[in-house]
């Protein structure tokens, strides 16, 4: 019983382990986030690599600023003039 | 008259559809060419094409409808291209030390958080450039997993199978570097 109930826990964790990312992502069905859900909140080792993809993820949402924000404001300026049918704005652009 | 009438819905679509989307654009423009003046060219590229285009565009999912232009201006600017430069130097160096946890931080954490993202830092730039592509338009654009596959032209499958793959790797060089613990299953 004991071998069957340590077999049935490690095949969750597997399970868990394949979906976890999406899990965090936020991108599995509502009844499988549950399932996850539920096994992480019972499962240290699981429990503790989804802290740790959680960490990642966070760190790698830190990574911002590779954006020109100076070039976003003059496609702003651009797409603006577009939008009000400025014959200059798509002129000779794009070439 | 009519003519006039049809123009101004053109502009008024591309004012309601194109412009919010702008930002997003550009951020993925950047991921995609890795040069701030190539997406920059990019994005005004994709932005004439929606506005010539509009007119057929039927208001159902932009974002999509614009990553699809997009991907097609950048494989015809692909075409007419110069060599690729050497990419940005600065990309890996900005890093802040806050605690991902929230909550005050003590030094020792600030210092761990810095160490921490720095690996991750490293790592990302170190990735197979497929790899890290749909890291930063996931993880750092905030595209969905849709909007990824969109945005580069592949399956949503092939989106999730990089995205962990290249996360396992960094997950795997912060255990290395005594960052994370080692991995507990098998």
């Amino acid at each position: 019983m004991k071998v069957w109930n340590a077999t049935a826990s490690r095949m969750r964790c597997m399970a868990t382990m394949r979906v976890l990312q999406t899990y965090l992502d936020g991108a599995l069905d509502e009844v499988a986030a549950r399932r996850v859900a539920e096994h992480l909140e019972d499962c240290r080792r699981c429990g503790l690599e989804a802290e740790v993809y959680q960490e990642i993820k966070a760190a790698l949402g830190k990574q911002e600023g590779t954006v020109d924000h100076r070039a976003i404001e003059r496609l702003r300026h651009f797409g603006e003039q577009l939008a009000r049918g400025d014959a200059s704005a798509h002129g000779d652009h794009g070439a | 008259m009519h003519e006039a009438d049809e123009h101004q819905q053109g502009e008024d679509a591309f004012a309601r559809y194109v412009l919010p989307e702008l930002e997003v654009l550009a951020r993925v423009a950047f991921s995609i060419t890795r040069n701030n003046a190539d997406a920059e060219d990019l994005v005004q590229e994709t932005l004439l094409c929606a506005y010539r285009a509009i007119d057929r565009f039927d208001g159902a999912h932009p974002r999509a409808w614009l990553f699809t232009i997009m991907r097609n201006a950048e494989a015809k600017r692909h075409r007419r291209r110069r060599p690729q430069l050497l990419r940005d130097p600065d990309q890996a160096g900005r890093m802040e030390a806050a605690d991902p946890r929230g909550g005050v931080a003590s030094p020792e954490d600030v210092v761990l958080g810095a160490e921490f993202d720095a690996v991750v830092a490293q790592c990302l730039a170190s990735l197979p450039e497929r790899h890290r592509q749909v890291v930063e338009l996931v993880d750092i654009d905030g595209l969905s997993y849709a909007e990824a596959a969109e945005a580069i032209g592949v399956p949503v499958g092939t989106v999730m199978s990089r995205l962990h793959r290249a996360r396992t790797r960094i997950r795997q060089r912060l255990s290395a570097a005594g960052l994370a613990p080692k991995r507990s299953l098998r």
